[in-house]
């Protein structure tokens, strides 16, 4: 299984959106673009997440690599995701207390306006 | 321009079949080329001989099928031993003969110091004593390398072991009836141990602290960042820090010596009371531990008992659940190799803390620890359908009466 990547603006924010399987292999291309979107000049990032079927550690550092870069811009990083599997990696982690996380691109969007 | 395998002799039915020695001869000499062929042919030596011209050619075939490669000196695009840098640079795994002339056979011993297997002087060999110098050579360079790949291997055998030691130590345990039984397995493709960790200690009061965690990422710096939390935990313990202070303590090791900001640890420790009847637990972005009770239960700790991984928020605070044990209870910490592991239904389900806690309920009843232990990583296993892709540690606490 693979990971897909695409970009999109929507208002302020531009979103990633994620699929398939992040893990010690794939999560560098995940950590690439959001350096690339730093580095673009992109300080507030939503990433949707709806279409992951697997998370790792290395992909828990990279989402939090990616907080810390945007927060180093006064930006922000937010997560969509409603599958139970991937918020309940979130939750043993304690990352829901550092990541906002909504159920839709469109609740992200207002959230970060 | 070359001309292939044109000198193959032997008395094989199968030429196609037979692991005849591969020759690639370098030689610009049309003279010295036919007599290399002509003598190995002579021979009856089991060869083939692919020939090429120049060096230039020769870089275009290596590192190819060959064997073992017959270097003139003489030739037109380089210069001496020159030709000889360039082959090994290639292909540094083949045997390499020099051919020279009568009048500069200090130039093959040169090239035998450079790191060719031997030289030969043209016009004082003959067929077998041609064909014994190539097979000579092969076997020598074939076993040269593996005494090189025995090192290598060796190296990193060595390695592993000294992680092992670090990320998995012995427990201290006090009295005779506190027992840890631990388990580790590394994943898949693995040759370097990963980053997880566990340590058990029980102090002079007859409090028991146990903790495991798990470095994110996988390889030696991981697991030496591993060896250094596990370190700074004992430390911590050892030294009577309030347990409030010890996940803070870690943390700020970890920020301190991780290489990338990136880079996290997830942490699960539990302190049990002397008389064994309560037990607090600290949370770090770790799997919550479980709580296997003398009625052959499995207890969960309340969900809110999470908080965030080491590295991830400078000033974090953990605070403890606290949780009163029945009789009988033990407690197993895991990393998440455990229930990452696929649930055996035949898709890309994945075990779980559910699947998890249902296999332990089918393997709880009756079991010894050390028992549980091993068919719990068993079933895992096979539920994956064949090793984990990711380490797996598990650290199993039981005790027997209070300790006082």
């Amino acid at each position: 299984m693979d990971l897909s990547l695409s970009t999109r603006t929507e208002g302020d924010s531009t979103v990633v959106e994620v699929g398939g399987e992040i893990d010690v292999y794939t999560a560098p291309r995940l950590r690439e673009q959001l350096v690339d979107l730093v580095a673009d000049g992109k300080y507030h990032l939503i990433v949707d997440m709806e279409r992951v079927d697997f998370l790792d550690s290395t992909g828990l550092g990279v989402l939090v690599g990616g907080l810390k870069r945007v927060r180093a811009h006064d930006g922000s990083l937010r997560l969509v995701c409603t599958q139970e599997r991937i918020l309940k990696i979130f939750r043993i982690t304690g990352l829901t207390k550092v990541f906002p996380i909504s159920d839709s691109v469109a609740e992200a969007v207002a959230a970060t306006d | 321009m070359t001309d292939l395998g044109s000198a193959t002799a032997g008395s094989s039915p199968h030429p196609a079949t037979t692991f005849a020695t591969r020759v690639l001869l370098v030689e610009d000499d049309e003279g010295d080329a036919f007599l290399v062929r002509e003598l190995l042919l002579d021979a009856g030596s089991d060869v083939t001989i692919q020939r090429v011209r120049s060096l230039a050619e020769a870089s275009l075939e290596l590192p190819g099928e060959h064997d073992c490669v017959l270097l003139g000196l003489g030739l037109p695009d380089a210069n001496g031993l020159e030709a000889l840098g360039v082959v090994l640079g290639a292909a540094p795994n083949i045997a390499v003969l020099v051919l020279t002339g009568l009048a500069d056979e200090h130039r093959g011993i040169e090239a035998v110091a450079a790191g060719a297997q031997d030289y030969l002087v043209k016009g004082t060999i003959d067929g077998q004593l041609l064909a014994r110098a190539i097979r000579y050579a092969v076997e020598r360079k074939r076993a040269d390398e593996s005494v090189r790949r025995l090192y290598a291997s060796e190296l990193r055998a060595a390695e592993n072991s000294r992680l092992e030691r670090g990320l998995l130590p012995e427990p201290v345990v006090l009295s005779g009836d506190v027992e840890a039984t631990t388990r580790y397995r590394p994943g898949r493709h693995q040759s370097l141990l990963g980053g997880d960790f566990y340590d058990l200690v029980e102090t002079d009061d007859g409090t028991v602290y146990a903790v495991i965690g798990d470095v994110a990422g996988h390889g030696p710096d991981e697991a030496a960042l591993g060896v250094c939390l596990r370190i700074a935990w004992r430390t911590l313990v050892l030294a009577g820090v309030e347990p409030e202070a010890i996940l803070p303590g870690m943390d700020a090791v970890l920020v301190g010596e991780r290489d990338s900001d990136e880079t996290f640890a997830t942490v699960s420790m539990v302190r049990v009371a002397p008389d064994r009847r309560s037990a607090r637990f600290w949370q770090a972005g770790h799997p919550l531990p479980l709580l296997l009770r003398g009625d052959d239960t499995v207890g969960r700790l309340p969900d809110d008992a999470a908080g965030v991984a080491l590295g991830v928020v400078p000033g974090t605070e953990w605070t403890a659940a606290e949780v009163d044990l029945a009789v009988g209870t033990r407690v197993l910490l895991f990393t998440d190799g455990l229930i990452e592991g696929l649930d055996g239904r035949g898709g890309r389900g994945r075990l779980g803390e559910s699947g998890l806690e249902a296999l332990l309920a089918e393997l709880l009843v009756g079991s010894t620890s050390a028992r549980l232990a091993g068919s719990l990583l068993a079933r895992v296993q096979e539920l994956n359908g064949g090793e984990l892709t990711d380490d797996v540690a598990l650290l199993l606490v039981s005790w027997g009466q209070p300790s006082r």
